[in-house]
């Protein structure tokens, strides 16, 4: 299988604080990924890791068997990155932004561009500056994908955006990816937004990636099992428990299979994906909380907090 | 990327432009006039002539009361250079991080250090083939105040030779400098007045007269001790239009420069006596004016050093600081 982006415990820090430690994923091409997780997690530093815009403290980082920080210039032209608040220069037009992209770009598509702008009824004589969020947005991706990239970064695409102008921001990054055999990856806080366009999932939390698959295959492994308190040991001996809860009554576990399940006296449950990185973000956090002050989870504390 | 330097600068460029022409055709018309008058009324065959003759100081007085009035203008236009620094070199850098367009064009397909370079190399083009033309200008617009006062000055040095393109290309220089160092324009539209202004004084009034050592010539403050001859005593020789005069005083018998007389002699000492048994004598300091031309490459280096350091230092900057 081949990888868009692959990382070997890549590790940032920005002076004392670690914003990324020791990241080990693989994000196969074609996919559309989500990079979930709490604000100040790491995934705008991830984000221009890979687009080689910032040389790793340790470890490694692979755009396409590239590294990005010491093959920019064989990197820069397959990658698209829409940054966060998407900028664009105010003063421009839309016209001008063409031109702009048309003029660095070696790749650049100038016949997409255009039908974008016109299917979105985009004026191209309007500034940057007088165009709705939404629109602005739009420009920022089409800039993106007219340079034809291989690999598309977007931080934070959703945040600034109103639920219409999200759908139809979604819309337009779904179709690109139907047509060409673009790679995703974009980051952002909430999942739900998400489900309908990405097939992948990472999870980052505290500088760590916690949870990295399949959308499918994480939805197919983690079950909500309701049960009596005395037999979840004998569940966290065989599968993996993400998240407990007790009542009087009973205990509910959020766990991820490994192998098939065989409880027969628990109930079981399916679990949104929301949940499921619910989850996953919350055991981070009481994790860093009970455990020994080593220097790793220190720091991760106060990025939790 | 050059068109993308354009299309971000336009309006400053236009703005400068504009400037640039009104600055022109103000030299083109008032210059034109001084020249024809200059010919006309035959000032320009008396200098050239070298007649001391009573009707060429009417004709250089009644000249330098009708034009004088312009030269201030020449030498405000000395400050052209510092407003491109702060208008057009500090925010070059400073606002795309301002507004964050970095993120936007650091990610096209060129990297950072073009990107950098293309800006750098296509503002200061511009810039110094407009000081060019703006000194080229002024040059012939002086000539005929070359010749009744000179070149050789504190105002006129700044813009009679290369010092001027040198110091256009240094305010530009810093003014990048301190936006890519504070990457907000207003503070680098601050830090740039303040380095140009604290440099430029620095070289003007420090450095400047001193390239080469000044030639001072001294001569007796008084003849014998006959008091009625203290302070006439004509100098010895008569400083030429385009010598730079650095000042005359009164120099002690160990060479140092005083204002005033120490007489420690006895009550009745009169001051001639006390001139005499301190050596007291006039002094007159001046730059001759064959040196013309080494100072202005000499301060030229100077000014071209400073570009090529807040260049270097940018660059770095940029390297060292990648978000």
């Amino acid at each position: 299988m081949s990888y868009a982006v692959e990382t070997t415990n890549l590790s940032k820090r920005y002076g004392r604080t670690w914003a990324l430690q020791d990241c080990s994923l693989a994000l196969p091409t074609r996919r559309v990924a989500a990079l979930v997780g709490p604000n100040g997690a790491g995934k705008t530093t991830f984000l221009h890791l890979a687009a080689g815009w910032l040389p790793p403290t340790s470890g490694r980082v692979q755009v396409f068997n590239q590294n990005p920080s010491t093959q920019l210039k064989a990197v820069l032209p397959r990658i698209g990155f829409v940054a966060q608040d998407h900028p664009l220069y105010r003063s421009f037009t839309v016209e001008d932004l063409l031109t702009f992209g048309r003029r660095l770009n070696p790749r650049w598509d100038d016949r997409l561009a255009r039908a974008r702008m016109q299917m979105l009824g985009v004026p191209l004589k309007r500034r940057a500056g007088q165009l709705s969020g939404g629109q602005q947005a739009q420009v920022a991706l089409m800039l993106a994908l007219a340079k034809r990239p291989d690999l598309l970064l977007l931080d934070e695409p959703l945040a600034s955006l109103d639920p219409l102008a999200r759908r139809e921001f979604l819309r337009t990054l779904l179709d690109a990816t139907v047509e060409s055999g673009l790679t995703v990856l974009l980051s952002s806080h909430n999942i739900s937004d998400l489900e309908r366009v990405c097939d992948y999932l990472i999870i980052l939390s505290a500088s760590y990636v916690q949870l990295e698959g399949d959308i499918q295959e994480i939805q197919r492994t983690h079950k909500r099992l309701i049960g009596p308190h005395q037999e979840s040991e004998a569940i966290a001996s065989v599968h993996t428990v993400i998240e407990t809860s007790q009542t009087a009554r009973q205990t509910t576990l959020l766990v991820r299979t490994n192998g098939p399940l065989f409880a027969p006296s628990w109930e079981v449950q399916e679990v949104s994906l929301e949940d499921i990185v619910l989850a996953y973000l919350s055991q981070q956090a009481a994790e860093h909380l009970s455990s020994a002050p080593s220097p790793r989870t220190h720091n991760g504390m106060e990025v939790v907090q | 990327m050059i068109w993308v330097t354009w299309r971000q600068n336009r309006a400053e460029g236009f703005v400068a432009l504009g400037v640039l022409l009104l600055s022109s055709l103000f030299l083109l018309v008032t210059g034109l006039q001084m020249a024809h008058d200059f010919q006309q009324s035959g000032l320009s065959d008396c200098l050239a002539h070298h007649t001391q003759s009573a009707i060429c100081a009417t004709l250089a007085k009644a000249f330098m009361n009708q034009y004088s009035p312009f030269l201030p203008f020449a030498s405000a236009l000395v400050f052209l250079p510092i407003l491109l620094g702060v208008i057009v070199g500090a925010p070059l850098v400073a606002r795309e991080f301002e507004q964050r367009t970095h993120q936007l064009v650091w990610l096209q397909s060129i990297t950072r250090m073009r990107w950098l370079s293309v800006k750098v190399v296509v503002v200061l083009g511009t810039s110094l083939l407009a000081a060019l033309a703006l000194m080229v200008l002024l040059i012939w617009w002086y000539s005929p105040f070359s010749q009744l006062i000179g070149s050789f000055n504190q105002v006129t040095f700044d813009f009679a030779g290369p010092v001027l393109i040198a110091s256009t290309a240094m305010a530009l220089a810093l003014g990048i400098f301190a936006g890519t160092l504070t990457r907000r324009t207003v503070f680098a539209i601050f830090l740039t007045i303040v380095l140009i202004v604290v440099i430029r004084i620095g070289v003007e009034f420090n450095l400047r007269p001193n390239y080469e050592p000044p030639i001072i010539v001294t001569w007796p403050l008084v003849q014998g001790d006959n008091p009625a001859t203290v302070g006439t005593q004509p100098p010895p020789i008569i400083l030429k239009t385009q010598d730079w005069n650095l000042g005359q005083g009164f120099m002690d018998a160990q060479g140092n420069k005083t204002g005033v007389f120490r007489c420690t002699g006895p009550q009745t000492q009169t001051l001639a006596q006390c001139i005499q048994t301190n050596g007291y004598r006039n002094y007159l300091s001046y730059q001759p004016a064959n040196r013309f031309w080494t100072f202005q490459w000499i301060e030229t280096s100077i000014y071209l050093a400073f570009t090529l350091v807040a260049v270097g230092t940018t660059f770095l900057l940029m390297k060292r600081r990648p978000t």
